[in-house]
Parts: C-alpha cells; sequence; structure tokens
C-alpha cells in the first residue's frame, strides 16, 4: 500500500472512530437520562401514595375535637380524592400542590387545639406526613432538575440531529399548568 | 534509509502511540463527565434507592487510613514511586476505607470497595541532582490503618512526652535507586466530593465487610473467597463450633476491640497490654457506628454501575473530564499528524 494512501485510511478511521463513539455514547446518554426521569417520577409516586394513605388517619384523629373547622378537614379530603396515579403530571402536580396547602393549614388549625396537639398519634402521625411533605418537595426538585438535564440535552448540538430520528421530545415538568390550579370539585358529601 | 529518517519514523510511530492513549483517555474523561453532568444532585435526607449522585464533606467512618508517601490521615491515597529517566515503578499502592459524605441535610456511608476515584495529586515531588528526597515527602512508618477514635488525653500527654529510640524506617521502595519522583494522590476528611453510585440498603450487601475496602493491588479480604476456607467454615459450622459470635471471633467479636476500645473486658494473654475500657459515651458511639440498621440506605457500587467517586462539587468535576476529552481529541489529531509525518517520510525514500 502507497504511504499516502496508508496514512489517509488511518485518518478516516481515526475519525470515523471518533464520530461512532461520539453517536453512540450521545445516544445512551439521552436514553440513560429518559430512564433517571421515569425513575424519578416513580420515587415522587411513592412519596405521593404514602401521603394519601396517611391523610386519612390524621383526619380521622382530629375530626371529633375540631367540629368547628370542617373546612379545613373538608380541603384536605377533597384534595385526596382528587388524587389519581393515572392523570398526567402536570394535573398530579396541582393536585398534589393543593394537598400541600391544605394540609399546611390543617398544621396551622392543629396548633390552636393543645389537646390535640398533644396527643401521641395525631404527633406522630403530623411529623410523618411532614417528613412525606419534605421527600415529596426534595424528589419534585429532583425530578424537575433531571427533566431539565433531557430537555436541554435533547435541544442541543448534535443530540438535536439523533432527537428528530429517535422522536425524542421534551419531557414535562412537575409544576402545576394555569388551568390545572383551579381547586378539584369533588362530591365527599355522605351518600 | 539514513538516521534521520528512522529517527522520524520512531517519532512518527511514538506519535501515533501516544495519540490513541490519549484519545482512549479521553473516551472514558467523556462518559465520566456525562454520567455525573446528567445525574441530578439527591438531598441526602430523602434520598431513593437506585443510581444516585450526592455531594457532600468527608467525614470519617469507623478508621481512616495513613498515607505511604507524605503520613496523611485520609480514606483514599494511591501512591507510586518512579525511579530513573525511564519511569520504572519502584512502589505503587491504591488503598481505601469506608467514610461518609454529609450534605446540609444529613449523611450517608459509602462502601468504596469497586469505586473509580478521580482526584487531584497531593504531592508531586522528585529527588534532588544529589538524591535527597524532597522535604515534602514523609514516608508513614507502620500500618495504614489507624483508629479514629482518640485515647484518652492523660496517656496521649504521656506518649508526647516519651522519648523514643529512633528506628531505622522500613520504606516501601528501594532507596539506593536515584531520582525518585514521587506522586500521591489522597481523599482527606474535609475534601468535598462528589459520589455517582447506587443507593442500596445496608442489608443488601452482599459482603458488608468487603465493600468497605478499596485494594487495588491486593485485596486483604481475598482468603474469604478461597474455596478451602468456605469449606473449613462450613465444618466448623456444621460441627456446632461457629454457634455464636463470641465463640467464632473471641475478642474480636466485642464492637471496639479492633481500633483499642473495647466496650467490655477482652479475654487477654497475661503479658498482653490491656486496653483502656471505652467510656459509656465511646460505647454508645462505637456501638452505633459499627451497626447499620439492614433498612438504612448506603452507597456502593453495583454490578452493572460502577460507582465514581471524584473530587469537588459536579461542575468543577465534568469541567475536569470534559478536559480530558479535550484533551483525547488533540491526541487523535496529533496520531493523524503523525501518520501523515510518517507517511511523507515513507514516500521521501
Amino acid at each position: 500500500m502507497n504511504p499516502s494512501t496508508g496514512a489517509a485510511m488511518f485518518a478516516i478511521v481515526l475519525v470515523g472512530v471518533v464520530v461512532a463513539f461520539l453517536v453512540v455514547s450521545t445516544y445512551n446518554a439521552v436514553i440513560a437520562l429518559r430512564n433517571r426521569i421515569r425513575k424519578a417520577w416513580a420515587n415522587i409516586d411513592v412519596a405521593l401514595k404514602q401521603r394519601h394513605d396517611q391523610l386519612p388517619n390524621l383526619v380521622e384523629a382530629v375530626r371529633g375535637v375540631m367540629a368547628f373547622e370542617q373546612d379545613v378537614l373538608l380541603d384536605v379530603t377533597r384534595a385526596r380524592a382528587a388524587y389519581t396515579a393515572a392523570d398526567p403530571i402536570p394535573r398530579q402536580a396541582a393536585v398534589s400542590e393543593q394537598t400541600s396547602a391544605a394540609v399546611r393549614s390543617l398544621f396551622a388549625v392543629v396548633e390552636r387545639y393543645p389537646e390535640i396537639k398533644s396527643a401521641a398519634n395525631v404527633a406522630a402521625l403530623q411529623e410523618e406526613i411532614a417528613r412525606l411533605e419534605n421527600i415529596i418537595a426534595d424528589r419534585r426538585e429532583l425530578y424537575n432538575d433531571q427533566v431539565f438535564r433531557y430537555n436541554t440535552r435533547i435541544a442541543q448540538v448534535p443530540t438535536n440531529f439523533l432527537a428528530g430520528a429517535f422522536g425524542w421530545t421534551p419531557e414535562p415538568f412537575f409544576a402545576a399548568e394555569e388551568t390545572e390550579r383551579e381547586r378539584p370539585a369533588v362530591d365527599i358529601s355522605p351518600a | 534509509m539514513s538516521d534521520d529518517a528512522s529517527l522520524l519514523l520512531v517519532l512518527a510511530a511514538l506519535g501515533i502511540a501516544g495519540g490513541i492513549a490519549l484519545l482512549v483517555r479521553g473516551f472514558g474523561g467523556y462518559r465520566s463527565a456525562v454520567r455525573v453532568g446528567d445525574t441530578a444532585t439527591s438531598r441526602i435526607s430523602s434520598l431513593a434507592a437506585g443510581e444516585v449522585r450526592v455531594t457532600g464533606t468527608i467525614e470519617p467512618a469507623e478508621v481512616t487510613i495513613t498515607s505511604p508517601l507524605q503520613a496523611r490521615e485520609c480514606v483514599w491515597y494511591r501512591s507510586e514511586v518512579t525511579a530513573g529517566r525511564d519511569g520504572t515503578t519502584t512502589f505503587k499502592d491504591e488503598r481505601g476505607v469506608g467514610f461518609r459524605i454529609r450534605d446540609a441535610t444529613g449523611s450517608i456511608r459509602v462502601f468504596p470497595r469497586g469505586a473509580h476515584v478521580d482526584a487531584p495529586d497531593r504531592l508531586d515531588d522528585k529527588d534532588s541532582p544529589l538524591g535527597e528526597r524532597p522535604p515534602s515527602v514523609t514516608v508513614r512508618t507502620g500500618s495504614p490503618f489507624q483508629t479514629q477514635v482518640a485515647g484518652d488525653r492523660e496517656s496521649e500527654i504521656a506518649a508526647l512526652l516519651t522519648v523514643h529510640v529512633p528506628e531505622p524506617v522500613d520504606e516501601p521502595f528501594d532507596r539506593s535507586e536515584r531520582g525518585l519522583h514521587y506522586v500521591e494522590a489522597r481523599l482527606e476528611v474535609g475534601d468535598v466530593v462528589t459520589v455517582v453510585g447506587t443507593a442500596v440498603p445496608f442489608g443488601h450487601l452482599d459482603d458488608p465487610d468487603g465493600a468497605d475496602l478499596l485494594d487495588r493491588y491486593g485485596d486483604p479480604l481475598a482468603g474469604l473467597d478461597d474455596p478451602e476456607v468456605a469449606m473449613n467454615i462450613a465444618e466448623a459450622r456444621e460441627a456446632g463450633i461457629l454457634t455464636t459470635p463470641e465463640e467464632a471471633w473471641g475478642n474480636a467479636a466485642i464492637p471496639g476491640f479492633g481500633i483499642g476500645r473495647p466496650v467490655r473486658a477482652p479475654e487477654l494473654d497475661a503479658a498482653a497490654t490491656v486496653p483502656v475500657l471505652a467510656t459509656a459515651a465511646e460505647a454508645d458511639t462505637i456501638t452505633r457506628t459499627w451497626d447499620l440498621e439492614p433498612d438504612l440506605l448506603v452507597l456502593a457500587a453495583a454490578r452493572d454501575a460502577p460507582m465514581l467517586v471524584a473530587t469537588g462539587a459536579p461542575g468543577d468535576v465534568v469541567a475536569r473530564e470534559e478536559g480530558r476529552f479535550l484533551l483525547g481529541l488533540l491526541g487523535a489529531v496529533l496520531a493523524i499528524g503523525a501518520a501523515i509525518a510518517g507517511a511523507v517520510v515513507l514516500a521521501a525514500q
């Protein structure tokens, strides 16, 4: 083989190796990013379900004493009833925000009732729900950060060339859209 | 072929080899940059199981180790001594122990076995032309393992005031070699690190003792995998010899015994130095740190996801790894240039 041809072939092969590495690495990185988003969402979902399961216990524990605070209890119950795991993410974000706000109001009212606040089971439930609220807030940030990284990545060169070919589209943030912020209309009156 | 042409061809071959080596290293840097950069930072208090990225400050767990070339307390070191112009390695060691990482929300235990550690060199020095050791090198004496639990004040003062007869230092490398080059990287208590690893419940670790050590050039627990040792243990267990930890391990089953602060009196030979018992507070600390709850999340390497421990905040790590990738691309350019130069030399003959 002519030395010049050999050198040219070497250069072409080396450039080809670099390009192939970048394409394969970029594809794998985007797939990993999508899976991280799914995992982050699944972790939020677990915490939302745990909070959903704990709320009735808290409402039951305080219902008898807080006879004059039915609006607050109603807000919590209404927000809890609006939770559906199969809803789109923006809708779930809106419901989650409303639930958190209702729970904060309930905690504020409980402060006014020393006899409830001092009850061991109410204190334990309050602590557990507050822990879950913190976990949801942290995991929501993590999810949104992961979505931000993914959406940025697929919009950048050279990934945007691959995005069209593989049908990668931006993922939604865990944030309530304006249309989702309305109070959910759920009938909780006794049948 | 003339001598000049031969020399140029050798240089071209070296350029190709060096360029490809840089490129391969750059590929590794790119993969690390993508892995660190594409994973969001988790808060330790709300960590979920699975692959996570955590950034925080290193805290000691049960023990720390001492680096061989500068005798500094650390949780990981990689040390190398090379000699001569050809850089023959006369000493090489990489070792780490489990540690904790703390962020603003809490701390988590890290089991570093199998981790890839990316830490800049803290020592990079050479012997003087007369063969004198540089002042930055203080060779460690004794074992790399040292206790984290402090002794009592009186005995520490007594030890400081005692005059010791100098003993010859048993150096881990050959001092008869001239022109030694010392390089050491470390992770020390208080360093900020970014860890990308897998959060798993402590009870899910196959081999917690082994996972707690990183020893690149000789696993001290390798013997535990020996089929003959396993058979002997199984036989002893069947014979009822290994019924309780106390019977199986003797004094070693006492919490804190290995670090010189047992929580109760051990059975010792009459001639042995009796260790000082731990105070109630120390006993509580020892028991707490040595007994992790099975459900407690810890960071470890998974089979399909190796752990990366890198010095600095995520942005610093990504910048460093991307720099390595750019250097790799320059290596590709160097290799291509060297190949063209070689072809020109060959064509001219």
